[in-house]
């Protein structure tokens, strides 16, 4: 019987278990496969946290700093696991640096691969220098210049085309990404801060700012930084002879279509399943859903487990999740991964 | 010619030629109509803040359009492109030009304040469309309406001469809004209101006295002597003119 736990994936998520099953004194096992811990707020550069405004780097430094400082925790990166055997309370898990480790039970915190723009060619990205992706910008605002990265120049105006790589059925993409209006409202926010010569306009179906997002990012985005909202989804984005690009679709409450000059595009781009699910179903023996996302057990009396006994999943594994909300999933899990193991201390004794 | 979505087409935009030759070949006839392309190119940016500046207008910016206000209006319920909802909007993208296409309507709000009381977001639409209504008038988009022409004639004569002449009022009054006093006073309302005052009765019955004490001769005296010799208030000196820098100092200040 191990009393290790073995968490996979150093994001948000995993962070959060490794931290929390160390706290109640178990040992824990990190892996993760990049060479930085952290997770995409670390990896792809976001600038300030929904909802708190702090710096990615600041909030997500401290989580990681809180497990390397951790005894319990012996972290592998740059590593993946590449075989599991053995059953709830007694895995072996094979990591590519040759190593194995004992668990008694693993906690995946795989999380999700951002949508790649080059799959909507429509909307100009990889096309045009000035479309970028919401993840770009983020490193824009994190750079502290707003400028158009074909000419330097500081944009008029901004379009964020939300649902990019979400519900969207042509390519395959019939969920909401759920965060994606938030970040939208804050970083057109954002934009607003470094550049309040700029305009920035919000092309949008729906807006999605779910509990208290409504207010303190699209409200306070509308209201104090007078981001302007428009009824539309973009059909084609292309380049006028003077340079600008040129948002073309049809406004749904003017009942006109328009064809608008923009100096940047940004695509709101939506979470997918992670690239290596495939793989990663394989090697754990888990199921998926049908989206591609990680499946769940039964949700109710045993929250959080996979299709795989003593297999745990949480985070933007399971769909498309915020940090906060990922991070109490974290928690849940060294919950769940701590006391099945205890049950079974119990069960044997 | 069939045209779907007949709705969707501003007539100016539809072209018609009774005779027509392109490269040589008669087209002639109802069948050359042309429509040109109703795509919006280009936002005012700045029209919002310059809307913002007429009172009434200051929360516009919240609007999310859940439509709301138009729902509840009590002139939308009489005319369906009477629409708050639809002018928001297009004051938030700075589309003047479709604004103007309804300047006839948007003067008809009637002040319910139903949408200002129902606005999940506080917008106050009821504000907004006196704001857009002055908008157009104060900016010569439309025609001044009757009572404004009134007002500037009225206001004119006060800072004039610190009071007004009721007889010159109303006649620069029906001037300026090109209505003949001579065919009113023959044919129209207004020559059934003088006759009203007629008391030639009392005078025929023998009551001298009634007569002349209930027929405006000196009134009317008084205002005949007035259209010459314009009375001005005492001591009025430049009052008329302090007041009227005051006023386009405030204008100034308000709308920029």
């Amino acid at each position: 019987m191990s009393d290790t736990v073995l968490v996979v994936g150093a994001g948000p998520t995993g962070l959060s278990a490794a931290a929390g099953v160390a706290s109640i004194g178990k040992k824990v096992v990190l892996v993760e496969k990049e060479d930085v811990l952290g997770g995409a707020p670390i990896l792809s550069g976001y600038a300030k946290l929904v909802p708190s405004g702090e710096w990615a780097k600041d909030a997500i430094g401290r989580m990681i700093k809180r497990v390397e400082d951790n005894a319990n925790v012996t972290i592998h990166k740059s590593t993946r696991v590449v075989k599991v055997d053995g059953e709830a309370g007694n895995f072996t898990a094979t990591l590519s640096n040759g190593q194995t480790v004992n668990a008694g039970s693993i906690i995946l915190g795989t999380g999700f691969t951002h949508f790649d723009s080059i799959n909507k060619p429509e909307w100009g990205f990889g096309t045009y220098e000035d479309v970028l992706t919401t993840t770009q910008m983020e490193q824009m605002v994190g750079a502290g210049k707003i400028t158009c990265p074909s000419n330097g120049r500081v944009p008029e105006r901004v379009a964020i085309l939300l649902c990019v790589g979400s519900r969207d059925r042509q390519i395959g993409r019939e969920w909401c990404s759920k965060i994606c209006c938030t970040v939208s409202t804050n970083l057109a926010m954002e934009i607003k801060e470094l550049s309040p010569s700029t305009e920035v306009f919000i092309y949008y179906m729906d807006i999605r700012t779910f509990g208290l997002y409504e207010d303190k990012f699209y409200w306070k985005s509308q209201e104090e930084f007078k981001t302007k909202f428009v009824k539309a989804r973009i059909a084609e984005v292309t380049r006028s002879p003077d340079g600008r690009l040129l948002v073309k679709g049809e406004d749904t409450l003017v009942k006109r279509p328009i064809v608008i000059p923009m100096d940047i595009v940004v695509h709101a781009i939506g979470m997918d399943p992670n690239e290596d699910n495939p793989e990663i179903s394989k090697v754990f023996g888990i199921g998926l859903e049908k989206h591609g996302f990680v499946d769940r057990g039964e949700q109710y009396t045993s929250s959080f487990s996979s299709t795989r006994r003593g297999i745990y999943v949480g985070g933007s594994a399971l769909g498309p999740e915020d940090i906060d909300t990922s991070i109490s999933h974290g928690l849940a899990m060294a919950m769940r991964a701590v006391g099945d193991m205890n049950a079974l201390v119990q069960k044997a004794a | 010619m069939a045209i779907h979505e007949k709705t969707l087409i501003d007539p100016s935009k539809v072209l018609t030629s009774d005779h027509l030759v392109v490269d040589g070949v008669d087209v002639s006839g109802h069948w050359n109509t042309m429509i040109l392309p109703r795509t919006l190119r280009e936002y005012d940016d700045k029209f919002e803040d310059h809307i913002k500046q007429y009172s009434g207008a200051e929360n516009v910016h919240r609007c999310w359009q859940c439509g709301s206000c138009t729902n509840s209006c009590t002139m939308y319920a009489q005319n369906t492109d009477f629409n708050p909802r639809y002018w928001i909007y297009l004051v938030r993208l700075g589309l003047a030009d479709e604004i103007l296409k309804d300047k006839d309507i948007i003067w008809q709000c009637v002040s319910c304040n139903k949408c200002t009381n129902i606005c999940p977001k506080d917008v106050r639409p009821e504000g907004v469309m006196k704001a857009l209504a002055h908008w157009i008038e104060s900016e010569g988009h439309g025609e001044k309406s009757r009572s404004t022409v009134f007002d500037e004639e009225f206001a004119r004569q006060c800072l004039a001469r610190g009071r007004i002449e009721d007889s010159e009022v109303m006649t620069n009054f029906f001037k300026d809004t090109q209505q003949d006093i001579k065919e009113m006073a023959l044919n129209g309302w207004l020559g059934i209101f003088v006759a009203r005052m007629n008391k030639w009765t009392e005078l025929r019955k023998g009551n001298i006295f009634r007569f002349l004490t209930r027929t405006p001769i000196m009134h009317s005296l008084h205002m005949g002597w007035s259209m010459f010799f314009k009375p001005k208030t005492k001591s009025w000196g430049r009052t008329g003119e302090v007041l009227s820098q005051y006023v386009k100092e405030q204008k100034e200040l308000a709308h920029g």
